[in-house]
């Protein structure tokens, strides 16, 4: 064990650090919930593209620079340290990207991944239906192959940033009749296809974040699947291995809220009760055992190892912190919680973190199914009733 | 940069595990509490695996491993619920007179024929030591009333508070291990109890925290070889937490257990009073907390991503 950073580390943090200071917009975004915000993220994403930091850790040929994942790690320190603003690209390069890397044809790699890392291409996730959330398996919308073609038909819901994305990708049944986890294919499809209306949905905050997707004979090119026809499960749960574990929430996130966190302890200090005093270390405690936890992880798959079932206390670990970080900076708040701009004439950019921190339990599979895999499948009880 | 326990000390850790697993089950521990709570046997076993000088210069006979192996040991010391006097001993006594350069007695030690019972301020009793006898709620645990000159050393006092949290995971897996076993095999309702979503999301909950403890734990053991400043802090860090995660691991398994967990017949008992004993050794959590708070929110250690590995 070696927990120094090196030389070469310790510059490349140097290196990132000032070219975020030089290009961080001093101006905060718009949310990228509506529109004109959605537009000012997807510009950063490719003023980030034109320094090379769409996604560090990808190959040069794909628009990334080759790095390992603990320069990953440094970079998403910095990145959230500088107050950065949030990735539009999220769904492109932290799941559908490691999707593609790991399953598609290098004709596929060389069609998506380099627009993906320049933000030239905005992805939307489309796994949940009406009649499919925590139970994904029960998907119902088909994809009907006809000659080189599939045409779907049906509908799709929570689908992230669906409202203003260029593509989606998500699971479909191609096999008529299959059931279950059977006959699912994961499809690619472009946003503004012939037959497919959005709706967008007016999220918790007034915003419409993600939107409802109708399909109507919608005809999505064979060479949009990734790996084989039937094979859709299979790829969707890396995917989902992807989401939970790893990569869409670095632990730097998470520390640089707990920092702002423990600074704003500090400013309240004369009115927090001591135990929401203890309360706030001990979450920047978890933040910390947070980043422990994922450099032992990024290690181990740097040795070869893989991450499986353990993405799952990941992350009910996360995303249970976070609403407890954001709920805690609340009551440090006080009566000043409920004010959309502070009293100081900043955004009050608590209240939205916690509005958006009450949805990290439910997406990327609620944390009941999360703490029904620990159960199963790494503590090892009995499954009964879900099959 | 690299978060990876060394395979070596992994690999002795493992083989420890498989001995005590062998020679030191529920059964023993029953015996011991019948009567005369050590045995020389289970002692002998101990040196003849290099355990007591695991930490010993290979100088005097040891095997030098560093504290973050020493760490692993503590843990499957506290997973077999041991009660001989090896991780006092071996683990913080031994590396503390090292620190001193005290070297007289190593070779000794190393070869099992010398406890060394290091009382401090912070503690009001010394384990295994020699004076007045005072009643621990774990009967397994021999304690003495503290001398009235006990010294404060703070190297002690971290390698103490280290050691012990390392133990406090140790019984934590070990608790969680019982309530899993149970809960596979009770039947209720026409289903092992395992299978109802109250008793996994209440299990699953003792394997998160767990899983969020072991490598501040590891990394608390690396600041002290490291001879890193903020050392201190990161075991108070690994002390504080080690004690919440065994505390949720006892009354989790306590409840999965039902009216069986609270008898004297279940064997988690031994497991829960050891955890309750080790809770408030070297540093209960309210000292601990101050630490971490003195560093964290006092200004003294630097917050924020970038200083992770601070």
């Amino acid at each position: 064990m070696d927990l120094a950073y090196t030389p070469r580390q310790q510059a490349f943090r140097q290196e990132v650090r000032e070219w975020l200071a030089a290009h961080v917009p001093a101006e905060r975004l718009v949310t990228l919930e509506r529109k004109d915000g959605f537009d000012q993220h997807v510009a950063w994403e490719r003023e980030l593209a034109s320094g090379n930091w769409g996604m560090v850790t990808w190959p040069s040929e794909y628009g990334g620079r080759g790095l390992d994942l603990i320069e990953w790690l440094i970079f998403e320190e910095e990145y959230w340290a500088a107050g950065a603003p949030l990735r539009a690209n999220q769904n492109g390069i932290f799941l559908l990207g490691p999707t593609i890397m790991e399953f598609g044809s290098d004709e596929q790699k060389a069609r998506f991944l380099p627009p993906m890392a320049k933000g030239e291409v905005i992805w939307a996730q489309a796994w949940s239906e009406p009649g499919a959330g925590s139970d994904m398996a029960a998907i119902k919308t088909t994809a009907r192959r006809d000659g080189d073609h599939y045409v779907i038909n049906g509908q799709k819901t929570w689908s992230s940033r669906a409202s203003f994305a260029d593509w989606g990708f998500g699971l479909f049944r191609t096999e008529e009749g299959s059931q279950r986890h059977k006959g699912l294919s994961f499809l690619l499809f472009d946003l503004n296809a012939p037959g497919i209306t959005r709706r967008p949905i007016r999220q918790l905050h007034g915003d419409p974040g993600f939107a409802e997707l109708f399909f109507d004979e919608v005809r999505v090119p064979v060479e949009n699947r990734i790996a084989g026809e039937g094979e859709g499960w299979k790829v969707a749960m890396a995917t989902a291995g992807f989401e939970r574990g790893l990569m869409l929430r670095s632990p730097g996130r998470f520390q640089a809220t707990a920092a702002r966190l423990m600074a704003l302890l500090r400013e309240t200090a004369d009115r927090a009760s001591p135990g929401l005093r203890e309360e706030v270390v001990r979450l920047w405690m978890g933040a910390q055992a947070y980043a422990y936890n994922t450099y032992q992880v990024a290690a181990r798959i740097m040795a070869g190892g893989s991450i499986g079932a353990e993405a799952s206390l990941n992350k009910i670990f996360w995303s249970e912190l976070d609403r407890a970080m954001h709920r805690a900076a609340m009551h440090l708040l006080g009566p000043a919680a409920e004010l959309q701009t502070l009293p100081d004439g900043s955004a009050n950019e608590w209240l939205e973190g916690y509005i958006f921190s009450l949805s990290g339990p439910i997406y990327a599979g609620s944390n009941e199914i999360q703490r029904n895999i620990t159960a199963e499948r790494l503590l090892g009880l009995p499954r009964v009733g879900a099959g | 940069m690299d978060f990876r326990l060394p395979p070596e000390s992994v690999e002795l850790a493992e083989a420890v595990r498989e001995y005590l697993a062998g020679t030191h089950g529920p059964d023993v521990l029953r015996r011991l509490d019948a009567g005369g709570n050590r045995d020389l046997r289970i002692w002998q076993g101990l040196v003849e695996m290099g355990l007591t000088g695991l930490l010993v210069p290979e100088s005097e006979g040891g095997l030098g491993m560093t504290l973050l192996g020493g760490a692993l040991i503590a843990r499957e010391c506290g997973r077999a619920c041991l009660a001989e006097p090896l991780v006092d001993t071996a683990l913080v006594a031994v590396p503390w007179l090292i620190a001193r350069g005290e070297t007289d007695d190593l070779a000794v030690i190393a070869a099992g024929e010398k406890l060394v019972a290091l009382p401090h301020a912070v503690n009001p009793w010394v384990a295994d030591g020699e004076g007045e006898e005072l009643a621990s709620v774990d009967p397994l645990r021999n304690l003495v009333a503290a001398p009235e000159d006990a010294g404060d050393d703070p190297l002690l006092l971290d390698l103490g508070a280290l050691m012990s949290a390392a133990q406090l995971v140790g019984l934590a897996e070990a608790m969680l291990d019982q309530a899993v076993a149970y809960a596979q095999v009770r039947e209720q309702f026409g289903h092992a109890i395992g299978g109802f979503q109250a008793i996994k999301h209440k299990l699953a909950d003792v394997a998160v925290a767990l899983e969020f403890v072991r490598p501040v734990l590891w990394r608390a053991a690396q600041a002290m070889d490291d001879g890193l400043t903020s050392a201190p802090l990161h075991v108070s860090h690994a002390k504080y937490a080690a004690t919440d995660a065994a505390y949720l691991a006892a009354e989790s398994a306590i409840q999965v257990h039902g009216a069986m967990g609270y008898t004297y017949e279940v064997d988690l008992h031994f497991w829960m009073k050891r955890a309750w004993a080790l809770a408030g050794a070297w540093g209960d959590r309210n000292f601990h907390y101050h630490r971490i708070e003195d560093a964290a929110l006092g200004g003294a250690h630097p917050l924020g991503p970038q200083h992770t590995f601070a």
